[in-house]
C-alpha cells in the first residue's frame, strides 16, 4: 500500500491545512464583518479597521511594541556580530561553549527564560518596564541572529580580510569594506528575524512589563479577556501582513545572498532557510 | 622602489607555532626584477615564509627586508607588497572594476587615475568587456586574472603568489605559465612564486629555492638544482632519479671525485665541494643519462611506458636494484624481460651525502 496515494493521507492533510489556516481566515473575515458581537457574517465594513488606527490603546501599545521591536534588534544584532566574530578565531573548547549557549536560548522554554530574567532584574534592582522587555528580547532574539551570522562566516573565505590587508586597508577599513560587506545579507536577515520575533512575543514581555504601558500583543489579549469584537481581529490582521512582509523580506534576503561568497551556496542556503522550516 | 641591494631579504628568520618550527634560521635573498619560486612538499614551511613576506605572520626571530626597508614588524598594509591568493580571495560583493580598483581607493588615488591605472591593468590581463561581472560570473582562470591585476595595479615592489594555479586543470596551468612569464617580463616587477610543483617552478623561474622541513635546502637557477642538488631531498625532489649507493674514493679537484659504486666499481662523478674521502655518498643518475650501450651493467627490462616524445623503461638490475632510464619514442621499445647493457658518461653521475 502506496500510504502517499492512500485517501485517508490526503484526507488528513487536509485537515492539518484546514487547522493551520482556518483560524488566520476567520480573523481576516471577522475583520470586515459588520456584526460587532461576530454571531452571523451580516456583510463587509471597513469601519474596524477605522475604529483600531484611532483606538488610543492600540495605538500606544503598537508605539510601545514598534519602541522595543527596534532597539531590541539593535541589541541583538550587536550582541550576535561581536560574538560571532569573536566566535570565528576563538580555541575549540571556547567556541563549543558558546554555541551551547546560543542553542540552549532556542531550546530552554521563552516562559523559563522569562522568569529567570524577572528574578535577576528584581535581584540587580533593574527596574522592569520598557528597558528590561528590550533586554529580554534581545537575549532571546539574539540566538537565531547569530545563527544566521554565523552560518554567513562560515562560507566566507578568510582570505577576503588578509587580501584587503594586503591591498593597503587598515584594520577598521578591513572590516568595514570587506567584513561587514560581506556579511551584510546576513546582518538584513538576522536583523528582520529579530524584529519580528520581538512584535509578537508575549511571554517574556508580561513578565517584564512592570507598570509600563503594555506592547501591543499584551494589549490584546487583555481586549480578548473582556470582549471579542471585529476590532481585535482588524489589529490581528493588520500585524500578520506586517509579519508576513517581514519574513519574506528575510528569506528573499538569505536567498539572494547565496548567489554571492565561496563555499557551497546550496548547502548554506538550505541550512539558513531550515531555521524557518525547523 | 627605493634603495639598493635585493628586493627581498630575510636574515636568519625562524617561525615557530607553539612546539612546531615552521620555518628555521632561512636566509633568503631575492634579487630585483627576478622571477623567484620557493618549492618544497606541504607543510615544508614555503607557504609560511610567504606570509612572512606579505606581513600576515610575524617571526618569530629574524628580520625580514623589503626593497631595503626593514618591514619585520610592519603590518601587512603598511608594505609595498601584494599577494595572489591561492584561492583567489576576489571581494564577491565587487565587481571586476571595484575589485582591481581597491588597493588604489585605499590608497586614496584621484579618481581619473584610478580609472586609467584600472583600465590599464585590465587590459594587461585581457579582461576587456568583463568590467561589471562579479567574481562568481567568471571562469577560474578568469578569477585567477582578476587576483593578478588587482595586486598588480598597485605596482608593488615584489609580488607574491601564493599556488595560484593550483585549482586550475592541467591545460589551463600550462596556458597560464606561460602569461605568467610574459606578464613578469612586461611588468618588470619581482615575483616570488610559491608551488609543490617543481616543473611549474622550473619553466617559469629564474632562481628557485628547495625547501624541506622548514629548512632552506638550495637556492639556484633550475638546471643547476637539477644538474647539482646538494642534498640527497633536493635530487629526489626536482625530478626522477637513480639513486645508486657508493663512497668516495679521491677528490678529483674541485667538484670533482672519484667514487666507488656498489655493483658498478670505480666512477669519475661530480659534487658539491668538500665531500671527505670515505663518505658515504648516495650516486643520482638521471633518467635521460642512463643509455642502453653495447657494454655496461646488466639490466632486464621490467616495464615500457610510452609518453610520446620519449618512453621511460624500467628496469631490474641484479647487481644493483631497481634502474628507471628514459628512451626516445621514435626509436623502437625493448621488449619486456629482454635483456641488455646499460651505462652512463664520467662525470654524469652526481655525488650527494647519503
Amino acid at each position: 500500500m502506496n500510504i502517499r496515494r492512500h485517501p485517508l493521507s490526503a484526507a488528513l492533510s487536509a485537515v492539518v491545512i484546514a487547522f493551520l489556516w482556518l483560524p488566520l481566515v476567520a480573523v481576516i473575515i471577522g475583520s470586515f464583518d459588520r456584526n460587532a458581537l461576530l454571531t452571523t457574517f451580516t456583510g463587509a465594513t471597513g469601519h474596524w479597521y477605522d475604529q483600531a488606527v484611532h483606538d488610543p490603546n492600540v495605538r500606544s501599545g503598537f508605539e510601545t511594541t514598534l519602541i522595543i521591536a527596534v532597539c531590541s534588534m539593535l541589541l541583538s544584532l550587536v550582541v550576535a556580530l561581536s560574538g560571532a566574530l569573536w566566535w570565528r578565531r576563538a580555541p575549540r573548547r571556547a567556541r563549543a561553549i558558546y554555541d551551547a549557549l546560543v542553542y540552549a536560548r532556542i531550546v530552554v522554554p521563552e516562559v523559563v527564560f522569562a522568569t529567570a530574567l524577572f528574578f535577576l532584574f528584581l535581584k540587580v534592582h533593574f527596574a522592569l518596564g520598557i528597558p528590561a522587555i528590550i533586554v529580554g528580547h534581545a537575549v532571546l532574539n539574539s540566538a537565531y541572529s547569530t545563527l544566521i551570522i554565523q552560518a554567513r562566516l562560515i562560507g566566507t573565505d578568510p582570505a577576503l580580510e588578509e587580501a584587503a590587508a594586503d591591498l593597503g586597508a587598515t584594520p577598521w577599513r578591513v572590516f568595514r569594506r570587506v567584513t561587514l560587506a560581506t556579511l551584510m545579507p546576513a546582518i538584513i536577515a538576522a536583523g528582520l528575524l529579530a524584529f519580528t520575533f520581538s512584535l509578537d512575543d508575549v511571554v517574556t514581555s508580561y513578565f517584564l512589563q512592570g507598570t509600563a504601558q503594555s506592547p501591543l500583543p499584551i494589549v490584546l489579549l487583555g481586549m480578548i479577556r473582556f470582549r471579542i469584537t471585529p476590532e481585535i481581529n482588524a489589529v490581528g490582521v493588520f500585524v500578520m501582513v506586517l509579519t508576513v512582509a517581514l519574513m519574506s523580506g528575510a528569506v528573499g534576503v538569505l536567498a539572494g545572498a547565496g548567489r554571492v561568497g565561496r563555499g557551497n551556496r546550496s548547502r548554506r542556503r538550505s541550512r539558513l532557510l531550515g531555521l524557518y522550516q525547523g | 622602489m627605493t634603495g639598493e641591494g635585493p628586493a627581498v631579504s630575510l636574515a636568519a628568520v625562524t617561525k615557530r607555532f607553539g612546539d612546531l618550527e615552521a620555518v628555521r634560521a632561512l636566509d633568503l635573498e631575492i634579487n630585483r626584477g627576478e622571477f623567484f619560486s620557493i618549492i618544497g612538499p606541504s607543510g615544508c614551511g614555503k607557504t609560511t615564509t610567504l606570509r612572512m613576506i606579505a606581513g600576515f605572520e610575524q617571526p618569530t626571530e629574524g628580520t625580514i627586508h623589503v626593497g631595503g626597508r626593514d618591514v619585520t614588524r610592519v603590518r601587512p598594509y603598511r608594505r609595498s607588497v601584494n599577494t595572489v591568493f591561492q584561492s583567489y580571495a576576489l571581494f564577491p560583493h565587487l565587481d571586476v572594476w571595484e575589485n582591481i580598483a581597491f588597493g588604489l581607493r585605499e590608497a586614496r588615488r584621484p579618481r581619473d587615475e584610478i580609472a586609467s591605472r584600472v583600465a590599464d591593468a585590465i587590459k594587461l590581463v585581457r579582461l576587456e568587456g568583463r568590467e561589471h561581472a562579479r567574481p562568481n560570473q567568471l571562469s577560474g582562470g578568469q578569477q585567477q586574472r582578476v587576483a593578478l591585476a588587482r595586486a598588480l595595479v598597485n605596482q608593488p615592489d615584489v609580488l607574491l603568489l601564493d599556488e595560484p594555479l593550483g585549482a586550475l586543470d592541467l591545460k589551463l596551468r600550462a596556458e597560464l605559465q606561460t602569461q605568467l612569464k610574459d606578464l613578469h617580463r612586461a611588468v618588470g616587477v619581482t615575483f616570488c612564486y610559491v608551488t609543490h610543483d617543481q616543473g611549474e617552478a622550473f619553466s617559469m623561474s629564474d632562481r628557485v629555492a628547495v625547501m624541506n622541513n622548514g629548512v632552506l635546502e638550495q637556492v639556484g637557477a633550475p638546471e643547476e638544482i637539477y644538474r647539482r642538488p646538494r642534498t640527497a631531498f633536493v635530487a629526489d625532489f626536482v625530478g626522477a632519479a637513480n639513486r645508486l649507493q657508493g663512497r668516495i674514493r679521491e677528490a678529483d679537484g674541485p667538484g670533482r671525485y672519484i667514487a666507488e659504486i656498489d655493483g658498478i666499481g670505480s666512477r669519475r662523478v661530480g659534487g658539491p665541494d668538500g665531500l671527505r674521502v670515505g663518505t658515504s655518498v648516495l650516486i643520482v643518475v638521471r633518467p635521460e643519462e642512463l643509455t642502453v650501450r653495447a657494454e655496461g651493467f646488466r639490466a632486464s627490462v621490467v616495464d615500457v611506458a610510452f609518453l610520446g616524445a620519449q618512453r621511460t623503461v624500467r628496469l631490474h638490475s641484479t647487481s644493483i636494484g631497481d634502474l628507471v632510464a628514459t628512451t626516445p619514442g621514435a626509436i623502437d621499445a625493448p621488449g619486456r624481460g629482454s635483456e641488455l647493457f646499460l651505462d652512463f658518461d664520467d662525470g654524469q653521475a652526481w655525488a650527494v651525502p647519503a
